[in-house]
């Protein structure tokens, strides 16, 4: 409660430097915290369903693509081309439905099980997005349609916009809906784990017995935990199509669903910290290594000689390794290592104590939980 | 609701019936034909040597275990058909033998037993609608209230996995209280703590049990806690009930004896 004041504070001083961005930063760095953020709605969402709940996904890129597609198909022309405003809602709540339509398995398959079964629901969706020419626009994708709230549209022009002498295009304008966005997610997130549903789903995963013996409903809560975790995939999806502007089914491959894993181990599990930090580094990374490929040792320039290693390459290479490091030594990922900075700041500035009682690594959330006790 | 925490049962005290109750787990008959009826508000106490059926029956009471035949009854409600969050939901709260917490601090494991008591779903949690914000608020005085009276209120905001064995033992027990349960069933409520340890967590359960009114169902290895605590004993062996009595009762059967001392049947094991 102490550090409440402070916290706060820090938290307001973030806001306003992420508002203030757009006037500093060119059109690249823009994309980068798009993307950025789009990634780290879909990251939460999956660390709801894979940290907090312990059911593995694979299928997350489905859900991305039902949000993306979704949004594209409702308000586009082939479509009944809704008011964008409204396809955004109504792609999550479509997310939300192919969520729950997956639930007779989700409520029932548990943790790495889940993941296998839901490894179907991508070469499902990846197929339907190659074949389903007239909704999806076959192998060459859609392109999307802009954002547009009460005759303001986020593209670069329509109406011009110049904010203090620097002109809002679409990545200034999609910046804000990007925070905004974030910002949603991290209220109704963090309200989710603090409240009932987020006890609930914690118990599941350390023990599904002890969880059903407190009253706990145990496939209700774990079809509502992916239910959930689809939404907030479909919004990540609209982010990211409105962001790309254009939506093309290689994207939604099975390597997505594995990023998305990968942000949430590094971020470290059941955190929407530590989703949003994994998010910002599996998502950045790649990007800014095909930016700066020429001034890196061993990575050659996107489309150079062949045998050398790529800058997307490389930045797998870079972020499987931050996985191995991340599980050998800080197994409770980014979030629990600024958690344990800044408990030993604390305790420095306070009087030091030789051995640690009050803030202990707590064990960790690894990757794959299958601790199950029985009675 | 309101915010006094542990208040009597929701449910009127009703008595806990076990009648010829058989669990087969692939050819081994782990309960046969066991009977025994809890009296409200009593505590009854169920003994027998290691592997006599004690946890199998606590499975059966929770719901973690359907039997081949035989029912439970509580008041009206038929146990063996319910699954464990509606037994839950009726008010039977349990302990586990080998300690079964969640991660986070007490205080998150005392709210989970409050689980059965709340309602606030997933929509009203995300969008901390007033009334889910509110719900919070009174349980959390509730379960204060709790780790209060069961001595756990100065690590109420301690990670579980911190403390020691004794005291998770302890949570495992405030936790069931969180429920406010009619029957709180209790497996080795004691094991592995020392002498003082034992003599606080006896005295909790006697002071539920006195000012709350609920039933107890007691499985415990120490005998002279049993003798203390119970009303009643029924004594397991191989599967099968071979006693009930007050404990005086019991402590002189011969069938009891041998169970416990005699034969290849196993010896009491204190741990």
């Amino acid at each position: 409660m102490s550090d409440r004041i402070p916290r706060r504070a820090g938290a307001l001083v973030l806001t306003l430097l992420l508002c203030a961005l757009p006037f500093y930063l060119d059109a690249f760095w823009l994309r980068i915290g798009l993307f950025s953020m789009a990634a780290a709605i879909g990251a939460v969402g999956l660390g709801l369903l894979s940290g907090t709940a312990g059911q593995l996904s694979l299928g997350h890129a489905f859900f991305l693509a039902v949000g993306a597609y979704g949004y594209v198909w409702l308000a586009g022309e082939p479509g009944p081309g809704l008011p964008p405003a409204l396809a955004l809602v109504l792609a999550v709540l479509l997310a939300g439905a192919a969520g729950g339509l997956f639930s007779p398995v989700a409520g029932r398959v548990r943790g790495i099980y889940l993941g296998v079964a839901t490894l179907a629901l991508v070469f499902l969706g990846h197929h339907v997005l190659l074949t389903a020419d007239s909704v999806t626009g076959g192998f060459n994708g859609r392109s999307v349609p802009p954002l547009e709230l009460g005759g303001f549209a986020f593209t670069d022009g329509d109406p011009e916009l110049t904010v203090l002498g620097v002109p809002f295009g679409a990545e200034e304008r999609l910046w804000y809906l990007g925070l905004l966005l974030s910002a949603l997610t991290w209220f109704t997130a963090r309200g989710l784990l603090r409240g009932r549903p987020g006890r609930a789903l914690t118990a599941l995963r350390d023990s599904e017995t002890a969880a059903s013996v407190m009253g706990v409903h145990v496939a209700r809560h774990r079809s509502a935990a992916f239910v959930v975790s689809s939404m907030y995939a479909g919004l990540a999806g609209v982010l990211l199509a409105l962001a790309f502007r254009r939506v093309v089914p290689d994207y939604f491959g099975l390597a997505l669903s594995v990023d998305y894993l990968a942000m949430i181990v590094i971020g470290g599990l059941g955190s929407v910290a530590g989703a949003t930090a994994g998010a910002v580094f599996v998502t950045a990374l790649p990007l800014l290594m095909t930016r700066y490929a020429d001034q890196l040792p061993l990575v050659a320039a996107p489309g150079s000689a062949e045998g050398s290693i790529g800058p997307t390459e490389a930045a797998r290479y870079l972020y499987g390794a931050a996985i191995v490091v991340v599980l050998l030594y800080a197994p409770d990922g980014l979030h629990g290592l600024a958690r344990r900075t800044r408990a030993r700041l604390r305790r420095g500035r306070s009087a030091p104590l030789p051995s640690d009682p009050a803030t202990p690594s707590r064990p960790a959330a690894s990757a794959v939980r299958a601790k199950e006790h029985t009675p | 609701m309101n915010a006094r925490a542990p208040r009597p049962p929701r449910t009127a005290p009703a008595a806990l019936e076990v009648r010829d109750v058989t669990v087969r787990f692939a050819g081994l008959t782990a309960l046969d034909d066991v009977s025994f009826t809890v009296a409200p508000g009593s505590v009854h106490a169920l003994i027998g040597p290691n592997g006599a059926g004690k946890s199998t029956c606590f499975n059966v009471l929770s719901g973690l275990c359907r039997p081949v035949h035989g029912t439970v009854r509580l008041g009206d409600a038929e146990l063996t058909r319910l699954a464990p969050h509606r037994i839950a939901a009726l008010g039977v709260a349990r302990t586990f033998q080998n300690i079964v917490t969640t991660e986070g601090t007490v205080a998150d494991n005392l709210m989970l037993g409050r689980h059965a008591l709340s309602r606030a779903g997933f929509a009203a949690s995300a969008l901390r609608l007033p009334r889910a914000v509110r719900e919070q608020r009174e349980h959390l005085a509730a379960v204060r209230a709790i780790a209060e009276l069961t001595g756990l209120a100065r690590h109420f905001d301690t990670p579980v996995a911190l403390l020691s064995y004794g005291d998770r033992k302890r949570v495992e027990l405030a936790r069931a209280l969180c429920l406010e349960p009619s029957v709180l069933l209790l497996d080795e409520p004691v094991a592995g703590m020392n002498a003082a340890e034992r003599a606080r967590t006896a005295e909790v359960v006697a002071d539920v049990r006195t000012e709350l009114g609920l039933s107890v169902v007691l499985v415990e290895h120490d005998m002279g806690l049993v003798m203390r605590l119970a009303d009643e004993v029924t004594v397991l062996d191989f599967g099968r009930a071979i006693a009930h009595g007050t404990p005086d009762e019991v402590r002189g059967d011969p069938e009891v004896l041998r169970a416990y001392l005699g034969g290849d049947a196993g010896q009491e094991d204190a741990a």
